[in-house]
């Protein structure tokens, strides 16, 4: 139960919706998110001895926002993106900070070159464009990724069992069509899993995406190293608001840009106020 | 019934706004932090109101709301044009309480960093919702080229707001407006000094001619 209401202390499932207009018991308006007591144990990283930090310090601001996005969409893709959210909480606390900050960083220059304004962050980078990773020339970096893109694996795998289980029933990439950010990260993998300079997402599917299970993503690799810039278009796509540490902020602009909630307070150890500006203003239309 | 009615006021609401024109435009001041930002809303302020709109520092995020003044008459040419100008946090990716623990202590420093972070959604939110305009205030003894400028120029070419580009602290020596309009070629630039009140003139000729 990741979100908790400061006042009442009622607590609410990822993703949920009823907290999207306040708490419903004492109409507080403050919530905090506690990753590590929503289920544990389907992620492997829960292992890592970098675990051992406070959680609370990795606490994302913006899934509720998240789930207040979905609220006019289908049910069912409400769920892929929470679960996504989820997972991703789960294996995010397996990076530290240093390394978090050093991909951003990578992340940031290589997208001055490469962004499309009119699209992101709908658009992640066109699978041709991810043959420029900047890793391979590191080996300690090699290493490190190789690490994360374990870590990786095993969230982004979850997710995507989430995906077919609610949806589809083939369980293969190409049915995944939703909303537009998973269309992405489908094709995201696919172009990691094969030849990085091959666009087309059917191609590797067949390779990596056993549809039996409902992968997409099979046993990672240090030879895969675009997995760890799918990560962080990952995390661009949910989050707004990184809290380093308290005073240390990243700032995702284009994800405050476009969501319609914000956050008006700030507050450390993974509390936040949102404000929740006419959440049902498009479905009432 | 209610649900349809309302829809019909936000509809009307909407025309008014768009063909109304008594309604003054908000012209949004957007820029990365210490370009002077705050310091041009309040000579615009001072010059046409008498009043200054914020206060203004050398520590980076002084300003951190979005503060507003509103109906500032500008008359240029015989051309008049009444706008809201909204002094805007500046924005930036990074916020780091450690820039700011040389002029305060550990607490401030972190309380400012975070009020900082608040004022960059906030200006993010403003900048999505509720300005028609954007003049975007740039520090030309700096580098222009920069992820955050890029990224805020490329929003606002999206939205298609009009746009003027103040080259500010011309006054500097390491001044270049030359960089600033060799990287926003598509855009006006207009070089400034909004501390020293040099080339205010033209200033005010371009937002009556763009926002007007």
């Amino acid at each position: 139960m990741p979100h908790e209401c400061t006042n009442c202390g009622r607590t609410f499932p990822d993703g949920s919706k009823e907290m999207l207009s306040g708490c419903p018991d004492c109409g507080g308006n403050k919530f905090q998110f506690s990753p590590t007591r929503s289920a544990p144990t389907e992620t492997a990283p829960s292992s890592d001895p970098s675990t051992s930090e406070d959680p609370r310090t990795e606490v994302e601001t913006d899934d509720p926002p998240t789930a207040g996005e979905t609220v006019s969409g289908g049910a069912s893709t409400d769920r892929v993106d929470d679960s996504s959210a989820s997972r991703r909480d789960d294996s995010e606390s397996s990076e530290s900070v240093r390394e978090w900050v050093r991909r951003k960083a990578d992340e940031n220059d290589r997208r001055v070159d490469t962004s499309d304004f009119a699209e992101w962050p709908d658009s992640a980078r066109r699978p041709e464009d991810r043959t420029s990773g900047d890793g391979e020339s590191d080996p300690d970096r090699s290493t490190t990724r190789a690490k994360m893109a374990d870590d990786e694996d095993s969230a982004q795998a979850n997710a995507r069992t989430s995906v077919v289980s609610d949806g589809l029933p083939t369980g293969t990439v190409e049915g995944t069509s939703r909303a537009t950010q998973t269309d992405d990260d489908a094709r995201a993998v696919d172009s990691g899993g094969a030849a990085p300079t091959e666009p087309d997402p059917a191609a590797a599917d067949g390779d990596d995406a056993p549809p039996e299970h409902g992968r997409v993503v099979s046993e990672p690799s240090g030879d895969r190293p675009s997995i760890d810039e799918l990560r962080a278009e990952l995390n661009e796509q949910f989050e707004s608001i990184k809290i380093v540490r308290p005073g240390e902020y990243e700032l995702n602009l284009m994800e405050l840009y476009n969501r319609e909630e914000y956050i008006i307070s700030l507050q450390e150890d993974g509390r936040y106020v949102i404000d929740v500006p006419d959440s049902w203003r498009e479905s009432d239309s | 019934m209610g649900l349809f009615t309302e829809l019909k006021d936000s509809i009307s609401r909407v025309t008014d706004r768009l063909f109304s024109e008594q309604e003054p435009k908000r012209i949004g001041i957007y820029g990365p932090p210490n370009a002077g930002k705050t310091t041009l809303a309040n000579r615009i302020a001072r010059d046409w109101t008498g009043d200054a709109i914020g206060t203004e520092s050398h520590i980076p995020h002084e300003t951190r709301r979005a503060r507003r003044k509103e109906n500032v008459e500008i008359e240029r040419n015989g051309k008049s044009v009444t706008i809201d100008i909204v002094d805007t946090p500046g924005v930036t990716t990074k916020v780091d309480y450690e820039e700011f623990t040389d002029e305060m202590d550990e607490d401030d420093a972190i309380r400012r960093s975070r009020e900082a972070t608040e004022g960059v959604a906030e200006a993010m939110h403003w900048l999505r919702e509720d300005v028609d305009g954007v003049i975007y205030v740039l520090d030309s003894a700096e580098d222009p080229i920069t992820q955050v400028n890029t990224m805020l120029i490329g929003i606002i070419e999206s939205r298609d707001l009009p746009v003027l580009i103040f080259a500010n602290k011309i006054d500097l020596e390491d001044s270049s407006v030359k960089r600033i309009e060799d990287a926003f070629p598509q855009h006006k630039t207009i070089p400034l000094s909004a501390k020293e009140g040099e080339n205010m003139d033209e200033v005010y000729e371009s937002i009556a001619e763009y926002f007007g």
